[in-house]
């Protein structure tokens, strides 16, 4: 499988490390309901098609990306920056 | 910053001079000044002409988005820049003893790194004067090309002893010497 890191172009997939689900929102700071932070840390719904995940180009310009994929073919949809240089990289 | 002991070799013996083939052709240099520059995202242009503004024999190598990696052919490139980029334009972190440069060159450089890392290495991909990051075994690199069969690899200096490894078996085939 192949990733486009937005600074480093097309890199095999072992050059990053998978950082989560990007779909899943953390809690606001004085939101205290113990469950909201127990969903926001182990309920995934480990969807069959099309996926929105964090990866970290590790190996490369340490940039992170959110990445669409398709966890049944491993097609990659899309990779767009995010963090506090993702507009100079789009 | 204080100074630190003198520098030494951690490849030492393994990369003694040794006449063979020049195919491949492997050398390991220590640098004088190795620093790493980082922008915040609004001052990238502040910083990028603060380090052109500071004089010197040097390679300035981007290696993310506002960040850069300078080797400079003299000590004290980090306290130089330390002057000129403070915290409000940025973070600047020396490098000089934790990275070692591993120098290949010969007509079958490319092949042996091709055989190990997965970058394209063909010079319209990766043309001479850039920088590329990449990874051997999950080893970082970074890998500037100083010509068509030529490259600095900056490797980390607690790991290049295993990278050499790699690199010295990956050139056995064809044969190498080491300078």
């Amino acid at each position: 499988m192949r990733l486009t890191c937005p600074y480093c172009g097309p890199r095999d997939h072992q050059e990053f490390t998978y950082r989560g689900d990007a779909s899943a929102v953390r809690p606001v700071l004085d939101n205290t309901s113990i469950d909201d932070h127990n969903a926001y840390i182990y309920d995934r719904t480990n969807p069959d098609g099309l996926h929105r995940e964090l990866w970290n180009h590790t190996s490369g310009c340490r940039t992170h990306i959110i990445v669409e994929r398709n966890t049944i073919t491993h097609d990659v949809v899309s990779c767009e920056p995010v963090g506090p240089f993702a507009e100079q990289l789009k | 910053m204080a100074d630190l002991a003198e520098k030494l070799s951690p490849l030492h013996e393994l990369a003694m001079p040794r006449s063979g083939s020049d195919k491949v052709i492997l050398s390991e240099r220590l640098c004088d000044s190795l620093v790493q520059v980082q922008a915040w995202p609004d001052s990238v242009g502040e910083v990028e002409k603060q380090i052109k503004q500071t004089r010197g024999k040097r390679n300035v190598m981007p290696t993310g988005p506002g960040r850069w990696l300078i080797d400079d052919q003299s000590e004290g490139l980090e306290e130089k820049l330390r002057k000129k980029i403070g915290a409000e334009l940025g973070a600047v972190t020396g490098l000089t003893h934790a990275r070692v440069v591993v120098s290949i060159s010969g007509e079958k450089a490319t092949w042996v790194l091709a055989s190990g890392i997965a970058l394209d290495f063909d010079v319209t991909a990766f043309p001479i004067g850039t920088t590329q990051m990449s990874h051997h075994h999950e080893i970082g690199l970074t890998i500037y090309r100083v010509g068509e069969n030529s490259f600095d690899l900056y490797v980390f200096t607690s790991l290049v002893r295993s990278f050499w490894h790699w690199i010295e078996k990956a050139s056995a085939e064809i044969g190498y010497s080491v300078i």
